[in-house]
């Protein structure tokens, strides 16, 4: 297992041949701001194409190569290059102007607004730029925003699918129906961190530590507070974890009748005392769920001990609901039923 | 462990059609801690304290947009990782050796027909419908049809830690079994006006089996209907065709009345004897059910600064069979503030329930100093009945994380408590992170 990661990633890199022609980092280096002003050229009447050479023909973005002039070009007293400022935000999308402008003869229609001295950053025609003329609702809804967008990463999701509030709770309901749009910028990769659950290497906040802003699931102590956040909402544990791993833990510490002197967690009048208030039958009744952690074991568990036809408790322990959905069929069928149902 | 013989196909596959990938993202995470762990409780005694210094190599690798003449658009999500525990073994090694690993996402996706059609192979989760975020190692497809209409089918087996047993006594996976299917159809109306307005509404159904015993046979309908560019509503509901009843069911809205605020409704109903597998002898016991009623409030006050806080109402089952319901409450308050290279918040947490419940208090932050920050944590407890014979419960955690060069940073932590079940704890973790994106071809 070890050792088949590194030849994976050696391969995949291999073949993909990331040869990295710009390595880009989470943080982008502080950059200089724009000296160049636009609107005093556009006040003398200066041709966009007269410094952006070749745009009209440009079917890629590749904001430094539009821009070649030299401002020596025009002017006797200056000196060097026009510099293009870093993009903070990697260009993430495909766009042509050669046929936009084929077809679009004026740059302002989309270039509402344009770097001036003291900006950092170019300004991009916003996204509105392109609704005005494209109609991408379908294409919304569809969650088809490639081939435009290359992926969506970088970019804040607005209105519903906005993550705010208690997005931990929410983000469910939205990833049931519209998996695509969580596609778009979230790799599976990133779900995994949280919701491979049997498979991750350890709890999300233990190898983030530094992440404070982030909603992770068991921050803290969580040890302490496993159980009563279980009894508040039993259905919560069972979303990620199965029987068995609640399990794992609760063996090691002695908790379980895995032992022949099990640690005891159940209070007096557990077994058998239903006037004392911590009667079993009342407990399993409410959360059965937290019975599970423990004595989740098949036809060993601990309750086929009693509760099996002819065993100690006399009395069915099925919930009417239950007793009215299944018949003799299913206890021949299903090796569950037939732990208690002996030769039925 | 067996090497899961599709994703070797699938490099072998790239390698061969001479592929390029648009971006590779690669992330390596060596991390090492070391801390005590609690073991083999006895009566009057105090427990027996082991050390346990696990280190990982944890690695993800994304390439996207790959370009052959097989496919638009491949795929390869592949994260996974290695461990070793160098003293006794950590409680969720999940096996009895000191070295061990697991796959957390192991896939090849490819589009076809103009991105129409989507296959997926590989170790993955299935969100979609009620397929409960099920992880199997197997495929999926979807197809997007004409009219707005989504068809997507899966079938695989359900993950099971370590690559061991997948049977649901012995797997850690919620949906324990050694096979699982199930596919949802939907249907999608874009509504002129904004993006995201519109409706979507789908059925789903996910069955999985444990050597041939019904584990799970569930249906389920699920909506999104965004009328206004501010409002919107989702919903859910799951029903055990097993057991003829309802799993859950949920509605909530979400409504923008001004930019800065945001409210919240939503309920809830919930059978949680119905996320056990069907095989599980306890699966018989109970059929209690609950309810839960919620509103929550955000608010941008503005210069980085935020609150907002959420408050549900939880109908459970009473004490005994005879007594009526019992109400819980769950209340969050929470404040935020981001300016710049800080970071700052702290919340109130609320919890009432039958058994227990807790008063809580968080206070956090973190502090940029150009490639250096700092980080804190601190988290208190509570306990309306004492826990293990304590009423509280005290964490804090301090970080420290430098960016190195080309792609690489380090982070040092360091955490300590006193909680119920450890009366002293601390813990130290050191981490060394390679976060890069190769962009092949910049742009386009």
């Amino acid at each position: 297992m070890n050792r088949i990661v590194p030849v994976i990633a050696a391969a995949l890199l291999a073949a993909c041949g990331a040869k990295s022609s710009k390595t880009v980092t989470a943080a982008a280096a502080e950059q200089p701001a724009v000296e160049f002003t636009h609107e005093a050229h556009i006040m003398a009447d200066v041709a966009c194409l007269d410094c952006h050479s070749g745009i009209d023909k440009a079917t890629r973005l590749e904001p430094k190569r539009h821009v070649s002039v030299s401002c020596s070009d025009c002017h006797d007293d200056a000196r060097g290059q026009v510099k293009v400022p870093e993009r903070v935000k990697e260009v993430r999308f495909t766009f042509s102007h050669q046929d936009h402008l084929a077809k679009v003869k004026d740059c302002k229609t989309c270039h509402q607004a344009l770097p001036e001295p003291g900006d950092k950053e170019i300004k991009a025609p916003p996204m509105a730029a392109c609704t005005s003329c494209h109609n991408h609702q379908m294409d919304f809804a569809q969650a088809k925003c490639t081939p435009c967008h290359t992926d969506l990463k970088g970019f804040v999701p607005e209105s519903a699918f906005a993550h705010t509030g208690d997005w931990l709770r929410t983000h469910g309901n939205y990833s049931r129906t519209s998996a695509q749009s969580c596609a778009a910028c979230h790799d599976q990769t990133y779900c995994a961190t949280c919701h491979a659950s049997q498979t991750t290497p350890a709890l999300p906040s233990s190898i983030f530590p530094e992440e404070v802003k982030r909603d992770f699931i068991h921050r803290g102590d969580y040890v302490s507070r496993h159980m009563i956040e279980a009894g508040a909402n039993p259905s919560s544990c069972r979303r990620c974890h199965g029987s068995p791993f609640c399990d794992s833990c609760h063996t090691q510490q002695n908790l379980t009748m895995k032992s022949l002197t099990p640690f005891p967690v159940h209070p007096a009048g557990w077994a058998n005392d239903k006037a004392s208030g911590h009667f079993h039958g009342d407990a399993a009744r409410r959360d059965i769920t937290s019975c599970a952690g423990c004595h989740d074991n098949g036809a060993s568990a601990v309750c086929v001990a009693c509760h099996q036809v002819g065993g100690l408790a006399a009395k069915s322990p099925h919930p009417k609901s239950f007793a009215r959905k299944h018949d003799a069929g299913d206890r021949r069928s299903n090796a569950m039923c037939a732990a208690c149902h002996h030769g039925a | 462990m067996r090497t899961p013989r599709h994703i070797v196909a699938a490099v072998a596959l790239l390698a061969a059609s001479g592929a390029g990938a648009d971006t590779v993202e690669v992330t390596s995470t060596t991390l090492v801690s070391a801390g005590q762990q609690a073991r083999d409780r006895r009566l009057g005694q105090e427990p027996d304290l082991v050390t346990v210094v696990p280190a990982y190599e944890i690695v993800s690798i994304t390439a996207r947009d790959i370009r052959t003449s097989i496919a638009d658009d491949l795929q390869l999500q592949l994260s996974g990782w290695g461990s070793y525990d160098f003293d006794s073994l950590r409680w969720d090694n999940g096996t009895s050796e000191s070295l061990t690993g697991d796959l957390m996402s192991a896939q090849v996706q490819a589009r076809f027909l103009d991105r129409r059609l989507t296959l997926r192979l590989g170790r993955e989760h299935v969100m979609s419908g009620v397929a409960r975020m099920i992880q199997i190692d197997g495929g999926e497809a979807i197809l997007v049809l004409p009219g707005g209409f989504r068809l997507s089918g899966y079938v695989g087996s359900p993950v099971a830690q370590r690559f061991a047993s997948r049977t649901g006594l012995k797997s850690w996976n919620p949906a324990g079994g050694d096979f699982a299917y199930g596919g949802r159809v939907g249907w999608s109306l874009a509504i002129p006006g904004h993006a995201g307005r519109g409706l979507d509404v789908g059925a789903s159904a996910n069955v999985v089996e444990d050597a041939g015993d019904p584990v799970r046979q569930e249906v389920g309908a699920d909506f999104r209907l965004q009328p206004l560019q501010t409002v919107s509503f989702t919903g859910f509901g799951a029903f055990s065709v097993y057991d003829e009843r309802f799993s859950e069911a949920s509605v909530a809205a979400r409504w923008k009345p001004v930019h800065r605020l945001e409210v919240t409704a939503d309920w809830r109903f919930l059978a949680p004897d119905l996320l056990l597998a069907r095989n599980s002898i306890l699966s018989v016991f109970s059929a209690s059910t609950r309810k839960e009623y919620g509103v929550g409030l955000d608010y941008e006050v503005g210069h980085g600064f935020s609150v907002g806080g959420d408050y549900h109402l939880s109908v459970e089952p009473g004490e005994t069979a005879e007594d009526n319901s019992y109400l819980g409450q769950d209340l969050v308050v929470r404040a935020d503030w981001t300016r710049g290279a800080t970071e700052a918040g702290g919340e109130i947490t609320y919890l009432d329930a039958l058994e227990n419940g807790y008063w809580a208090g968080r206070l956090y932050g973190k502090q940029g100093f150009g490639k250096v920050f700092a980080a804190a944590d601190v988290m208190s407890y509570f306990f309306k009945e004492d826990v293990n014979g304590e009423s509280f419960a005290v964490t804090g955690s301090l970080s420290g994380g430098i960016e190195l060069a080309r792609g690489f940073s380090a982070v040092l932590a360091g955490r300590a408590g006193v909680t119920p079940f450890m009366e002293q704890t601390y813990d130290v973790m050191a981490k060394l992170v390679y976060n890069q994106t190769y962009t092949v071809r910049e742009v386009r």
